[in-house]
């Protein structure tokens, strides 16, 4: 009798425990009817036992991915196999929105869900629990680490004053685009160029004229480059821009259409106009190169060809 | 009379487990055979009148085997004892000549049952029959762990690939698992070994039970994933992820079945928390980011393969070091019940 009496308590007490645990219990017979409902389900859901227990899963809540889940639940039904979803696959299945004002990010509740297959006493399956995970603090986390992670790469290869690629980014597209080329034999074209008597600029009105040169150099140069053009800040005042499956014949069309735009550009600093030019070098890499650093020479040769010819101007290389 | 019986297994687990469960009048002439080209070698040599046989086994396996019979016309009863139980595994080797499929892992009951339905009983006139040498030597010879496992993982995986080939309407090819004891150096070059070239995606699931703990990696290549997703037609679902949605999918049936197989010959239980992608499209070399803390481990490898496509699966089963112990009572007695 007394024995009777604690198994009896012991139930009451588990029995309890399922009601008031932090997650959801569902049981679902064949037609994805409701058996059991516990009190996580109840509360995320406003819908009492009695308001379920008897209907369908699809009925109670039609913004449930019917045909999905129902696939889910056959599986487990027809393998006999455990299954399980994470929110990476659909942040949530029962609609159930995040409740929490201050440290909830607002939306859904994310959730993660197990189907196991409940051996009936005769040994069949004709029951599948659903346990359903808030996983919320999981997923806002993960994806708050994927979003800074991005972010910190950008960076990483961003130039802080002008926005293009730094050095070190640019050169490993360089050396890409150098790989590309020597399997595909397809012609690129490396531009370098700078801007001139850029030091005359900087003693004269100072290194923040300086940057404001930069700046606008840089602008003059993103609005003249294709969106396939790769743009770098190489160094000081030198530029280096990428483009592929363009003929050095070609890029002097680009070449002379941004020494032109920087040529016309003037800029107003502290009441004074400052106008400035760029030289440019431009060249394609030749299949006899061993590396990379050999087609940037071939550019910066060109450039310093325009540098010795009076500035101002577009050198192609010659092969 | 006794019968000449010849028991052709790699596995010196399940050679020991079938002459275990063979019923008296069978085992006083037994010969046994670690693959087919042993098993031929006897054949060839002397008469008998059963032939137990596994299907997969290194150098020569089972169906080359039955095919090799043919060719030759050695003419015994075969009685096909896989762990592989595909439908069309069966529908194979009975074109080849068997006479009967058993699945593994074998019981001494449905053993009797199926002989007994082949006509194989003893007549009434013989007296006791005295258990051969060789036979008495095999179940008292004592094996290791990995052996065990591996017969073990052997029947699991045949019971994966069956959901498998069952859901996506396939023939899965399988191999025969390996089981090695791992350094964290060993488990890198495994991978590395494991993923070829491409980049790869993959699934971590923890297990735990009975003192037994682990954790199940699958690996997929990246063409594998859209040979599957071609294979289960899948749904282009614009607000969910199509590929953590297959990744998933495959996971709970080669896992979940995988592990469950294995459950059941240990007679234990486990839990299994929720599966994590490790990572997707990546150089195998990324996905292992920390250096974990165990030395030694002990580790199942399933290669999956489908027959006709260019889909690979491999499934790593790592057991924690603490397990090992349990693992191994587990299997002694196993072994030795």
């Amino acid at each position: 009798m007394e024995h009777q009496a604690r198994e009896l308590s012991e139930f009451h007490w588990l029995m309890d425990m399922l009601q008031t645990i932090d997650v959801g219990l569902v049981v679902v017979d064949r037609e994805y009817q409701v058996c059991v409902w516990n009190g996580f389900m109840e509360n995320h859901s406003g819908l009492m036992p009695k308001d379920v227990l008897g209907k369908s899963l699809f009925d109670l809540f039609p913004d449930i991915p019917e045909k999905w889940f129902r696939h889910k639940i056959d599986s487990v039904f027809l393998l006999k196999n455990r299954a399980f979803t994470i929110w990476e696959q659909r942040p949530w299945v029962f609609p159930f929105r995040n409740y929490r004002p201050i440290t909830g990010s607002g939306g859904m509740m994310y959730q993660n869900l197990t189907l196991n297959p409940l051996v009936s006493t005769t040994g069949e399956v004709n029951h599948v629990s659903i346990v359903v995970y808030d996983v919320t603090d999981t997923a806002n986390n993960k994806q708050d680490l994927q979003r800074a992670n991005l972010e910190l790469e950008r960076l990483s290869r961003t130039d802080r004053l002008t926005g293009l690629l730094n050095r070190g980014a640019w050169e490993s597209e360089l050396k890409a685009e150098f790989r590309r080329f020597m399997r595909y034999k397809t012609p690129s074209t490396l531009v370098m160029f700078d801007i001139d008597h850029f030091k005359k600029v900087n003693d004269t009105y100072g290194h923040q004229a300086g940057d404001a040169v930069i700046r606008e150099v840089s602008a003059l140069l993103k609005q003249n480059a294709r969106l396939t053009d790769i743009c770098g800040r190489y160094g000081g005042e030198e530029f280096a821009v990428l483009l592929p499956n363009t003929p050095v014949a070609s890029a002097k069309v680009f070449c002379e259409r941004l020494r032109k735009a920087v040529e016309q550009q003037v800029i107003r600093y502290d009441r004074h106009e400052i106008r400035f030019t760029i030289s440019l070098g431009a060249a394609e890499p030749a299949e006899s190169f061993r590396d990379h650093a050999e087609w940037l020479e071939k550019a910066d040769k060109a450039l310093y060809h325009s540098k010795e010819t009076g500035r101002n101007r577009t050198t192609l290389a010659q092969d | 009379m006794t019968y000449r019986v010849v028991i052709c297994d790699d596995s010196g687990f399940a050679r020991k487990q079938l002459a275990r469960a063979l019923p008296e009048h069978l085992a006083a002439d037994v010969a046994f055979a670690a693959h087919g080209g042993e098993a031929l070698d006897i054949l060839k040599t002397k008469d008998a009148d059963l032939l137990f046989l596994d299907l997969n086994m290194p150098e020569v396996d089972g169906y080359q085997t039955l095919a090799a019979m043919r060719k030759n016309d050695i003419s015994v009863k075969t009685i096909v004892v896989s762990g592989d139980i595909q439908p069309e595994a069966r529908a194979r080797v009975m074109e080849l000549g068997a006479i009967e499929f058993i699945k593994k892992p074998i019981g001494k009951d449905e053993l009797a049952d199926v002989l007994s339905r082949l006509g194989l009983t003893p007549d009434d006139t013989g007296g006791r029959t005295v258990m051969a040498e060789t036979v008495t030597e095999t179940i008292e010879h004592s094996l290791s762990l990995p052996e065990v496992l591996q017969e073990i993982a052997n029947v699991a995986m045949g019971q994966a690939a069956d959901m498998l080939a069952r859901l996506l309407d396939v023939f899965v090819e399988l191999p025969v698992p390996r089981v090695s004891e791992l350094g964290y150096g060993d488990l890198l070059m495994l991978l590395a070994d494991a993923n070829r070239s491409e980049n790869v995606s993959a699934v971590c699931q923890g297990f735990i039970g009975f003192g037994i703990a682990g954790e199940s990696l699958l690996l997929f290549n990246d063409s594998s994933l859209k040979d599957i997703s071609r294979l289960m037609q899948f749904e282009d679902n614009p607000e969910g992820d199509n590929e953590a949605e297959l990744l998933m999918d495959m996971a709970n049936i080669l896992i979940g079945a995988s592990l469950a197989g294995i459950a059941r010959q240990l007679d234990v239980q486990f839990s299994q928390g929720h599966p994590l992608v490790l990572g997707r499209h990546v150089n195998i070399g990324d996905l292992l980011d920390h250096k974990p803390s165990w030395k030694t481990t002990l580790a199942i490898e399933i290669p999956f393969k489908i027959e006709g496509r260019s889909i690979n699966a491999d499934l790593l089963i790592f057991f924690t070091e603490d397990s090992l112990p349990h693992l191994e009572t587990r299997a002694t007695y196993l072994s030795e019940a």
